[in-house]
């Protein structure tokens, strides 16, 4: 007999009432690499059909499956279910409001990111062809371009959890730096006129959990401190 | 996470020190006998378990903050010099608080 998972899942259908609980499933383990989305598909798919969560490309690329897993943010896909202290508590995205089961509502998590515009905005007359870049210029945004907004970083900010109305979060801060550390973009002091505020940008207080969530190993905390950098230099 | 959590308990520990201080102020300086007084409660176990802590928390807030300015000013900023620099104050802080036991 193949050897066992124990998976303790949150659970809970608002459309139905009742409270939310932890639902214990057992699933056999399918193989060597074997990721922690695996498990649920097996448990959607032979277990239990009305289990709910969001998964698409399966390979850390999408971002739809960040989950509280054992209590740390990550992403299912590409957490190895082997080094996982049993049984395995799946929760959705901490401070989120549950639509269902796993499955948390994002539209704030994205109006906070599109507040950033969060495209190249240039005056200058397009050239012939496209804008360059040096390579000097184009590793600036190492680190800044791989974010792919799942939402672990900002979920697991406490300064977040608590100001999350007005303080825009990890991910999103990141995203604005990406755009800002851009030699082809010209939109430098508009989007740092939008940034310096006591909440929207100065609510990050080096707790660092972001840098420690990420699941593609970013640093949006030095992201946030090049930003606020960036408005010092301004200034002086 | 830890070292963030105990920059903000140390923060509040050393604040809540300064009433102490100040009453440890007052009371030495009002004449000879509270001098005596205060000075054998701060020789008692509770004032120096008092002391050790306020000690421990300053050494520690110390050493934090200025881990947090140098990254603040972009030095240590990656994310290993990050973990790195917090597994190192913590661990200093905890023999500091090692030798300040000894000492008092």
């Amino acid at each position: 007999m193949a050897e066992m998972i124990q998976l303790s899942v949150f659970r809970y259908d608002p459309e139905k009432g009742g409270k939310p609980f932890m639902q214990a499933y057992e699933v056999p383990v399918s193989g060597p690499g074997m990721k922690l989305l695996d498990a649920l598909n097996y448990i959607k798919w032979q277990l239990d059909g009305t289990l709910t969560y969001r998964r698409s490309c399966g390979e850390g690329v999408c971002g739809s499956d960040g989950l509280n897993i054992n209590g740390i943010n990550g992403l299912a896909c590409i957490t190895p279910i082997a080094g996982l202290k049993q049984p395995i508590h799946v929760r959705p995205l901490p401070s989120m409001e549950v639509i269902r089961d796993l499955v948390v509502d994002m539209d704030h998590f994205f109006d906070q990111y599109r507040q950033i515009q969060p495209w190249l905005q240039a005056v200058t007359p397009m050239p012939e062809h496209e804008r360059l870049q040096s390579p000097a210029q184009r590793a600036e945004l190492d680190g800044q371009y791989e974010c792919i907004l799942c939402g672990c970083c900002t979920t697991a900010c406490p300064s977040w959890w608590w100001n999350g109305d007005r303080f825009l979060g990890p991910a999103t801060l990141l995203q604005a730096n990406r755009w800002i550390v851009d030699s082809r973009d010209e939109a430098m002091g508009d989007r740092l006129d939008q940034l310096e505020d006591a909440f929207r940008l100065y609510r990050c207080h080096q707790i660092m959990n972001c840098m420690e969530a990420c699941p593609k190993e970013l640093n949006p905390t030095a992201a946030i401190d090049n930003i606020k950098r960036k408005i010092l230099a301004r200034k002086s | 996470m830890i070292a963030s959590l105990a920059h903000r308990a140390s923060g509040v520990v050393l604040v809540l020190f300064v009433p102490l201080y100040l009453w440890l102020l007052h009371g030495m300086t009002g004449s000879p006998d509270n001098f005596i007084q205060v000075q054998a409660w701060l020789h008692s176990g509770l004032g120096k378990l008092l002391l050790w802590l306020a000690g421990v928390a300053l050494f520690f807030h110390f050493c934090n903050g200025l881990r947090f300015l140098s990254i603040d000013a972009g030095w240590f900023e990656s994310r290993q010099l990050m973990r790195l620099s917090a597994r190192i104050i913590l661990a200093m802080t905890l023999l500091a608080a090692l030798l300040l036991g000894l000492l008092l």
